[in-house]
Formats: structure tokens, sequence, C-alpha cells
């Protein structure tokens, strides 16, 4: 593979390519989504009480559960992905570059699965438009959930615009070997397309990306989204302005995780082992150990912070969350993980693809562990700690887990089909892999005889 | 705050100027305006008396506006015992109550109404109260107009009974389990031995948690009585006003709940249906599938719906047999609630002594049996057998601590009656309640020294009597105050600590049932999620996170 260089046609190779294995793939992610879509129904039908959710308090319960959580880790994805590819643009991380394009899809996926999860989790989703938007000039002024919708919103839309304005550029290039079928769909992204505007549109997308990283700390996982539940005052397990950094590294872990798993799929099903290198995954394995480290660092900040001469309801909220073995289980996958992701780096030998990605998926198994049980955990040691029946009882029903089959699908569904319409590794990679070899090339060369064999294994 | 300038205010001189360009802009008299107000601040440093500053504005007054209701000397008096005693003497320049507050302030022409009121605040707090006007925990804390109901609760009174926890849920059509109102005891460690027991309906929050977050204003305060109440065809059940309510006291419709709207409609078939207000949004009852609910304080009652007499009560209130909810407006200082809370033993034994249905003597066994007796005290004492020292010393203590002793329409205001009654009865009879041998016997007044002139009851031996009768209550409290949610229920009792753990009450929540607009009896549910949600749960796993 050494001998190969990345060209044109490698990226349009998924374009081009109809298999059979495609077609099993995209059944299985279209039944996940259409069970879910019959288990909503069903919910729809007979009410949320088809959910394993109850009334904090008196109720027993927890008023919050999968379907939030799971919502704010596929935000965490979303906001994630966006701040990766904002990087790479911004910070001239060319190393990265092909890469880009799936962590802006990946933008594009996880927002939609998020803004799925609120609808699914709406008593009365039917008024979403005449309730929510019908008073957001008043709410806005005071409600995080209204903050929360309008930058998850604001964020699609930008991540929507990047994505668009990167493609024209693609889409105009290749637009011979693209396939007819789709013509009108082509006409629409390259309306008005001429070739002056390149420079123009690199200015904005630079711009949209100095946007997105700068904002990302305070509108998006580091502020708004943590906020809907740290700005609370009688529930201690989620005071707090830990929070806000806690959130953000979350996200990253998890978009970094997300963006592995989802290219180790792509190199391997496109042999694209020379456009997405195992220098991209060894680099973005050393990403993940940082940002992992930073957020056991938090936990441990949070948590020290009220076992350590209380005062008592952060004490019983801290004391409750470290003796939960949900916890104990993420933490230690997660802590395990970390401590691979430092031995591989000080001994290269220990790196894999295949390692990369069991850790990938541990740390996208713990985050989503930790943010079900964040959301749990607040309703079962509030301030107000004087009901028998808190800490109630809370146990995803099968249609709560069957969201999270349903939501993947979804994102699944969205890649399998954009990967038929647009390439995912965008032009300017191949460009930019053909014309400046020299960057970083012969640490590649080195490293990847001998993890080879593994990835065949 | 300077002190350079020639201000009287202590806020200073630009704060002078702005009002007096504020009086400028009405028809009325700049001039007196500031006059008044240089006097009122006057009256604030003690240089000038209350009495003084009316007398000496009451013709200039009514000159400007042909009308000076402020209160005459001996009114005066009276007011003078108010703790809004300034305020309440401003608002009464308030004609017909159809006007906003400034339109008010700017109407009286009184810059003193503004002026004096913060200099007031600054003499007497060591703090501009003018800068909480706006500067607040919350814009919602200060909501104008009269009425804000709510609740004092003596927990020492509650026997744990769930009357009132069945009476909402009758009230309301509640599905089992939806505990509007709720009823616990607890432990909280220590040695403490006395009653441990909390009443939590909703605290009606001044600076409700709950409608700050919502994001649809569906959980709103109404305007007029300042009742946090969710309009149902408004919430989408995002559950997020559960979340952020540090109480707990909010119940999700899970699925249909048990009874329908027709059902409840053709259970009330007099004016209202129990659900819609008097504005025409649906915020009372159970509320239908896939919308928050929570106690209401009854707005249908407030409303008039259920009758004049019912408005000012509420559903737990009515129930209650030891009278340990008292429902009200918090902003009159003669409802229920807040004659409770100025004087909480009063309040016991007024309830006590005066609910001829209950606990009261009754006047019919006392004319019977003092018909043949005397009329001195020891020959009544001993004749009736309702009647003893105690009971009457604390009766007629009652009356002596007591302004405007039955006069007024707060409920407890029918107690006072009904000791009258007893008054009037016993007077009838011959005995003077109020002569020097019969107070003196009743250690209600000091024997005067000789030479001295007897100088009636004495209030502070018939407070002392009050509180022997009843005790007074170990503390008042508000729930959870420090979080910052200004809740209009105010407890007698002991608060619960943070340490403090529910425990099984005296009755048992199953052991109850209630009836509904279906025409079903169910049980009162106490933990919903095991005996009624986990049902309906699909693939209940019967494990927890």
């Amino acid at each position: 593979m050494s001998t190969k260089t990345p060209s044109k046609a490698d990226i349009l190779r998924p374009i081009g390519t109809f298999s059979k294995k495609y077609l099993a793939v995209y059944s299985v992610a279209a039944l996940g989504l259409i069970a879910f879509l019959i288990a909503w129904a069903y919910q729809l039908q007979k009410g949320l009480i088809v959910t394993g959710l109850g009334d904090w308090g008196t109720g027993g319960g927890a008023t919050w559960g999968l379907y939030i959580g799971a919502f704010i880790w596929w935000v965490g994805v979303a906001h994630g992905g966006i701040i990766l590819s904002a990087s790479v643009r911004l910070l001239g991380m060319d190393r990265y570059m092909p890469v880009a394009r799936i962590a802006e899809m990946t933008t594009i996926g996880g927002l939609s699965a998020a803004g799925f999860y609120i609808l699914v989790h709406m008593g009365r989703p039917d008024r979403m438009v005449t309730s929510v938007l019908g008073h957001f000039h008043i709410t806005v002024n005071n409600s995080p959930l209204v903050w929360d919708v309008t930058v998850i919103t604001a964020y699609f839309v930008l991540s929507a615009t990047y994505l668009g304005l990167t493609i024209r550029y693609d889409v105009n290039r290749l637009r011979d070997d693209l396939p007819d079928k789709f013509e009108p769909i082509y006409k629409i992204i390259t309306f008005g397309y001429s070739e002056k505007e390149d420079e123009i549109i690199q200015r904005m997308v630079w711009w949209l990306a100095a946007a997105v990283i700068i904002m990302a700390p305070l509108l998006l996982h580091g502020g708004v989204i943590p906020w809907l539940f740290s700005l609370l005052p009688a529930m201690p397990a989620w005071t707090g302005g830990i929070q806000g950094p806690m959130f953000l590294s979350i996200a990253l872990m998890s978009a970094i995780s997300g963006v592995m798993i989802i290219s180790y799929t792509f190199r391997r099903v496109y042999n694209w082992e020379h456009i997405i290198t195992d220098d991209i995954f060894r680099g973005l394995l050393l990403w993940l150990g940082f940002f992992t480290l930073l957020f056991l660092w938090f936990q441990l900040q949070s948590v020290l912070n009220g076992v350590f001469l209380g005062p008592l309801n952060t004490a019983h909220a801290a004391e409750g969350k470290m003796a939960h073995p949900a916890y104990q289980v993420a933490m230690t996958m997660i802590f395990l993980t970390l401590v691979y992701i430092f031995l591989q780096a000080i001994r290269p030998a220990l790196f894999s693809k295949t390692r990369a990605l069991i850790a990938s998926c541990a740390i996208l198994a713990g985050t989503l562990t930790e943010k079900i049980l964040f959301v749990v955990e607040g309703f079962f040691h509030p301030t107000f700690d004087i009901y028998t029946a808190t800490p109630g009882t809370y146990f995803p029903s099968l249609i709560e887990i069957l969201s999270l089959v349903g939501t993947a699908s979804l994102v699944a569904l969205l890649f399998l089909n954009l990967a038929k319409l647009v390439p995912v590794v965008e032009l300017h990679a191949i460009e930019h892999l053909t014309g400046g070899h020299d960057h970083e090339h012969g640490h590649e060369e080195t490293t990847k005889t001998e993890t080879e064999p593994e990835v065949k294994a | 705050m300077s002190t350079d300038d020639e201000s009287f205010h202590p806020l200073g001189q630009e704060w002078e100027d702005e009002l007096e360009t504020m009086l400028d802009d009405t028809e009325y008299d700049s001039d007196l305006g500031m006059e008044m107000a240089k006097d009122a601040m006057r009256v604030t440093k003690g240089e000038l008396s209350e009495a003084d500053f009316h007398e000496k504005y009451h013709e200039d007054v009514m000159d400007e506006f042909g009308v000076d209701d402020r209160p005459t000397e001996e009114a005066y008096e009276e007011a003078k015992k108010n703790a809004g005693g300034f305020a309440e003497m401003l608002k009464s320049f308030d004609g017909d109550g159809d006007e906003s507050r400034r339109d008010v302030m700017k109407k009286m022409g009184v810059g003193a109404a503004a002026v004096g009121l913060g200099a007031w605040g600054t003499a007497e707090g060591g703090q501009p109260n003018v800068a909480d006007e706006s500067g607040g925990h919350s814009t919602e804390a200060h909501r104008e107009g009269d009425t804000q109901w709510g609740m004092a609760i003596d927990l020492e009174r509650c026997d744990g009974c769930l009357s009132c926890v069945r009476a909402c849920a009758q009230e309301n059509n509640l599905d089992q389990g939806v505990n509007w109102m709720y009823v616990l005891d607890y432990e909280d460690g220590g040695a403490d031995t006395s009653q441990n027991r909390l009443v939590r309906p909703c605290q009606h929050c001044t600076d409700a948690p709950c409608e700050k977050v919502c994001p649809t204003t569906a959980r709103h305060t109404r305007d007029k009585d300042g009742l946090v109440l969710t309009d149902y065809d408004v919430c989408i059940g995002c559950r997020y006003c559960q979340v952020a309510c540090p109480y707990g006291v909010n119940y999700f419709q899970w699925d249909e709940p048990d009874v329908s709207t027709e059902e409840i409609a053709a259970e009330h078939d007099g004016e209202g249906d129990m659900m819609v207000d008097s504005r025409g949004r649906w915020v009372d009852s159970r509320s239908p599938r896939g919308t928050m609910s929570k106690c209401t304080m009854c707005p249908s009652r407030q409303d008039g719906f259920s009758g004049e007499d019912k408005i000012g009560t509420s559903a737990c209130e009515d129930a209650c047999p030891p009278d340990a909810i008292q429902f009200g407006n918090m902003r009159d200082e003669n409802s229920d609630p807040q004659r409770y809370i100025e004087n909480p033993s009063r309040g016991r034994a007024l309830r006590d002594l005066g609910d001829k249905e209950t606990t009261a003597p009754s006047l019919n066994a006392i004319e019977e049996d003092i018909a043949d007796a005397d009329a001195d005290l020891a020959s009544v004492l001993e004749a009736s057998e309702d009647l003893d020292e105690e009971t009457l010393r604390t009766m007629k203590a009652i009356e002596i601590v007591t302004e405007d002793f039955g006069e007024g329409d707060a409920d407890s205001v029918d107690y006072e009656v009904h000791i009258n009654d007893i008054f009037d009865l016993l007077e009838e009879h011959g005995l003077d309640l109020d002569s020097q041998e019969v107070l003196v016997e009743l250690d209600l007044a000091d024997e005067p020294d000789e030479g001295e002139e007897f100088e009636g009851a004495d209030e502070g031996d018939a407070q002392d009597a009050i509180d022997d009768y009843d005790g007074r209550p170990s503390s008042s409290f508000k729930l959870l105050e420090d979080v910052g949610t200004n809740p209009n229920v105010v407890y007698f009792g002991n608060e619960p600590g943070p340490n403090a753990e529910q425990v099984e009450g005296p009755s048992a929540y199953a052991d109850i049932s209630y009836e509904r607009a279906d025409g079903s009896e169910p049980n009162l549910v106490d933990n919903r999620k095991e005996e009624i949600l986990d049902e309906g749960t699909v693939g209940d796993a019967g494990v927890s996170l």
C-alpha cells in the first residue's frame, strides 16, 4: 500500500460502487431505524408510561433518563465533531484533513439524532412549533432549555453551511465523475459557482471555523448544554462550574472516538490505507488520551468537592455517585483506555488500529453511561432528600434502549446516503497529500510496516 | 453615598432631581410633593412625628387632590401597629384600584411616595430599598397586585390523617399516586422527640424555578393572585419544571388520566367546569396526557366558580380536621394565614375554643348550665360543665389581644363570633367580664396599687394565658428558603434538617380511598412508580440504575 498514491478515483470509489455488503449494512441500519420508529409510534399512542421514567420526589422515579442522557451525548458527539474539523482548518492541522469531512458529517448526524431525541422525549411533541416557537421571545430570556434548542439550531445551520461550502468545491471539480441520477442535487449544491469564489469560500470557512472554536467553550458543550443542569440550585449532583469543562471534555472524547470508528470503517471498506493513514489514527488516539485525562481530572475535582467536609447535600450526591457500580465500571473502562493510550505512546509497537477501535468503543460506551448516569443521579440525590421514595428507581425500558439503536442507525444511514452522493474525503485532502508529500510522511513509513499484520488480523 | 450635595435624600441630588422631573410631568403640584418628601425624610430621622406629618399636609392634600384618605390621628394609632404603616397610608390615596402603581404615584403627586419610602428603607434597613425594586433575585419577586394566595401550616397541629391528601385527590380527580398534597413523618436524628411531620403542597413560590425554566410559558404565575399554574393547552411535557423544582411537587401525566374531561365537566353543573379558570385557560383539575401537573391552590374556587363562600379556601384546608392549614391572601394582614403568622398560639387557641362544630364550648349547654347560677365568676364556672377557668381566661385573653375582634371576612372570624356569643350570654347573665374583679381573678389584669386607677386588661398577661393554653410553636420557617424560591407557604413546627428521612406516618396512604367523577373509589398510592407506572413500562427489567 505504500506504493499507492491518493487520487481522485480513490475518493470517488464509494460513489461509483454498489455491493451486496453495502446493501446488507443499509438494510440493517434501515431496520434499526424503522424498529425504533414503530416503538416511538407505540409510545405516542400509549404515552411516556412505556418508558422506565417516573416522578422524582414522592413518586419514586427519575424525571429524565436515557432520552436526555443520550440527547446530551449525541450533542456532545456533534459539537466535538465540528470542533475537530474547525481545528483542522483553523490551526492548520493538515495531517487530519482526510477525516475533517467525516467529522463534519458526524456533526450533522449527531445533531439530527439529538434533535430527534428532543421530540422523542416530549409528552406533547405536536406542540413544538406552537408552544416553543410561539413564546420564544419570552422564554429565551429565562429557560436554559430554550437556550439549548437555540444553540443546537444555530450550530446545525453553521455546520451545514460549513459542510455545504466545502462540498461545492469538490462537486464542481468532480462533476464529470459523479452519477447523473443526482444531477438536480448537484445543481443545487453548485448553484452559481464560479472558480473566483474559491478564495472567498476559503476565507468564509476559516471564519466559520474561528466562530466554532471561540464559541465552543461558551455556547456549545462547555456552556449552554451543561447549564441545562448546572444552574439548577437544588440538585447538587449537577451543580457547579466544573460541569462546563467536564461536558466539553466528554464531547471531544466522544467525537474523536466516533470519528475514529467511522474512519476505520471507510478505510477498511474502500482500501484507503494511504488516505486515512495509521498516522491519523495514532494522532487521534493521542488527542483522545489528552481529553480523557482532562475528563478524569474533572471527575476527580467534582467528587472530591463533595466528599471532603460536605456540605451535606453535595456530600450525599458525591457519595451516591462514587458508590454506583455503573459509575465505577464506566470510570474504570475510561481509565484503562487512558492507560493503554499512554503505553502505546511510549511503545509504538503496542499500537494497532484494532486496539484503537476498541479504545474508541470503550470511550463511547463509557461516556454514554456517564451521561445517562449523570442525568439520573441528579434526581436520586436532591437537596430536599427527605422522601422515602428518593432515591427512586430507574432502568431504561426496551423502547428507550431501542432509541439508541434507532439513532445510531439514523447516523449510519446518513453516512451511507452521503457516501453515495458526495466524497466523504475532501478533494483538498487529496490535493494536499499528493502535493505536499513531505510533511510527516517519514514517520508514517517507519510505523506502517510494524502494524500492518495486526490490521489484517 | 454622596454627602456633599444639598439633597435631603440619602440617595443624593441626582435621584431627587429625577423625582422632581417625574412630578413635573404630572398635573399636580411638584413643590408640594417635594416639600412632603423632605418632611417624610424628617419623619424617618425622628425629627417629625408621623401624626404631625399628616396634620401639616392635610389641608394642602385636600386642596390638591380633593381627597385625603390618610389616617386621622385616631386611625393613625392603629395603623402604626401595622407593619406596612406608611405604605398602607400611601396606598390609601388610590381611589378605585384600577390604575397601575406608577399612575397612582403620579396622581398622588407625592414624590413622598417614592422618596419617602426609599428614605424609609434607608433609615430602617441601612440599605436603599429603591434598588431592590429592580435589582432583586428575579423579576417575579415584585409582582403587583393585592392578592397572593398562600398558606400558613401548623405542623404541630397536623395529626397525619391524610384527609387533605384525600380531599385534594377527590376535588381534582387525580390519578393514583399523583399526590399534589402530601403529608409525611420524618426522623431527623438526635434526641428530639417532638413531632416531626411535614405537610407539602406546592409552595407557589414568588420566584418559582419551575416557571423560570419552562420553555413555553405553560408554567406561569397568574397576575391577579400569584398562583403558579400550568396551562395544560400549552405544556409540551418536557418536564423541566419537575427537574427544577427543589421540593418535588410536580407529577407528570405519563398516560391517559383515569377520569375524562367529560366526566369532570358533568360533575360540575354550576358555573365553571373546574378546569378552565376565569381567564379561559385550562389550568385546574388533573392534567391531560403528556403534560405536567401539581397543586394549583384551587383556582376554580378562587375565581368564585364554587360559590362566593369558597373564595379564599382550598380543598385541603376545608378537609383538615384539626384546622392545621390556613389558606388565604398573604398580602392581607387580616387574612387567616397572616393572622396566624402574627400570633400562632392565638390561632391555635381560637380554633379550639371557637369552632363550635368540634371542640368549642357549646352555647346552649352553657346557657342551660348557668341558668340557675349566681352572677359571680366562681358560680358561673362551677355551674358550667363546658366552661372552666382556663377556658374562659383564654377566651377573654384572645379578645384582649385581637384587634377588631369578631370583625372581618377571614374564616377564623366565625370562631371569634362564637366566643363573642358566649361573652354576650355571660354578660346577659350578669357577669361583667371587663370588670376589675373578673379580669384580676382570671389573671388577665393586675390589681391596682392603692390610690391608683385600674388600668384594665394587661395584654402581656393575656398573651401568656394564650401561650399556656395550646403552646407556642417551636419555630416557624419557609421550606428551603435559602434556595431563593420565595415560597408562599409558612410553616410552624420543626423544620426538617438536611438529614431528615421519611418514616411511616400514623395513616397509610393505601388505607384511604377517594371518590372520583367517574364513580371509581381507588385508594391513595404513595410510591407511584412501583405501584402504577411500572405496569406500563415496556420490558420492565425489575432492576434499577
